[in-house]
């Protein structure tokens, strides 16, 4: 199986779909490689946005058809996915509200495409002007994070107009697995030390020791998860 | 231009022509594509085809069933529901009323089958 198929696999299972329907898709895909006997990036498409359209033409979620505003939060892990797969159902990113949540909108009457970026906000006002000539403007900061839109019309032209929007999601919080986990092992690594070392009367410097410890492994497990998670990232 | 332009006429219509490859029985995803291929609509990638089929199935108008083949890795075959049906029917009327405007349209313009006058 290539990488690409792999890398897919991922996404579709971040994006909720049930994992026999992620494997059955996958096998008929590489088979579908290997009848064409090409390559899958040439054939899909860049896997994140090929990830994004079969998401989005699955929309198991669909409801309100005529939400405009809707805020909705994703982690590090899987914003982009998300991104890309609303931004092609023509969810236009106003801000990024104070607990983080993209606020965004759609046209009901135009209905476009729009296509995301995020970078480090280190670049501050001169990565903005980096990325203006490409169209690209700001549309939110989180923590150390900034995101940039822009239309899709500027990269695919009249295809951008969206003709029938599937309706807004019902959900609007699109968690990844790789989030829980990261979530469940900080919380394993200061609890099991807490429970090892239990304070008893008398016992302060355990207790302490005991919290210390915590919060190293809970660094450490934290630090072995972000070097992980970022040798998958593209 | 010409290719942007084709672009544009296959996607309104490339939902319809998946629905009528499926009229003589089910089928799989590579003999789709192959099928409008050699009918001259060009090559459809899958990157096209397969959110197109996604979207057929998720909406009832195609019924989808993935069976392990002997070599391979296994197909998901598609097969055209009752409303899918229907739906190839009615829209399938449309789309021939609309191209017989723009056939008027054009003729009137000059411009005759085969070519211009």
């Amino acid at each position: 199986m290539s990488a690409y198929l792999d890398e897919l696999r991922a996404l579709l299972r971040e994006g909720g779909v049930p994992a026999d329907q992620v494997e059955a898709t996958i096998a008929d895909l590489a088979s579908y490689v290997a009848e064409t006997g090409g390559d899958p990036e040439e054939e899909f498409g860049p896997v994140g946005e090929f990830a994004g359209q079969l998401l989005a033409a699955r929309a198991p979620e669909a409801d309100a058809t005529d939400a405009t505003e809707w805020r909705w939060t994703a982690d590090i892990f899987t914003d982009r996915q998300m991104l890309a797969r609303l931004g092609d159902q023509g969810w236009e990113i106003d801000r990024v509200d104070h607990i983080g949540r993209f606020v965004s909108h759609r046209d009901p009457e135009r209905p476009q495409r729009w296509e995301y970026r995020r970078e480090l906000s280190i670049g501050g006002s001169a990565l903005a002007a980096r990325l203006a000539p490409e169209g690209w403007e700001p549309c939110g900061t989180w923590v150390y994070y900034r995101y940039f839109k822009r239309p899709k019309a500027a990269s695919v032209g009249p295809a951008a107009q969206l003709d029938s929007p599937p309706a807004a999601p019902t959900r609007s919080v699109f968690f990844s697995r790789r989030f829980y986990l990261v979530l469940a092992v900080a919380l394993l690594a200061v609890i099991v030390p807490a429970i090892l070392w239990e304070p008893s009367d008398g016992d302060e410097p355990g207790f302490l020791a005991g919290m210390a410890v915590g919060g190293v492994v809970a660094i450490a497990a934290l630090t072995a998860m972000w070097l992980w998670t970022a040798r998958r990232r593209p | 231009m010409a290719t942007d332009r084709r672009a544009s006429w296959l996607k309104g219509v490339l939902d319809l022509l998946v629905l009528a490859s499926l009229t003589e029985g089910e089928n799989y995803g590579y003999e789709i594509a192959k099928m409008l291929a050699g009918s001259g609509l060009g090559q459809i990638r899958g990157g096209t085809l397969y959110p197109v089929l996604n979207r057929l199935e998720e909406a009832g108008l195609v019924s989808a069933e993935f069976r392990v083949t002997e070599r391979g890795p296994g197909r998901r075959y598609y097969r055209l529901t009752e409303q899918g049906r229907r739906t190839l029917a009615e829209q399938g009327r449309l789309w021939l009323a609309f191209d017989e405007s723009v056939r008027t349209m054009l003729a009137s313009g000059g411009l005759a089958t085969g070519g211009l006058k």
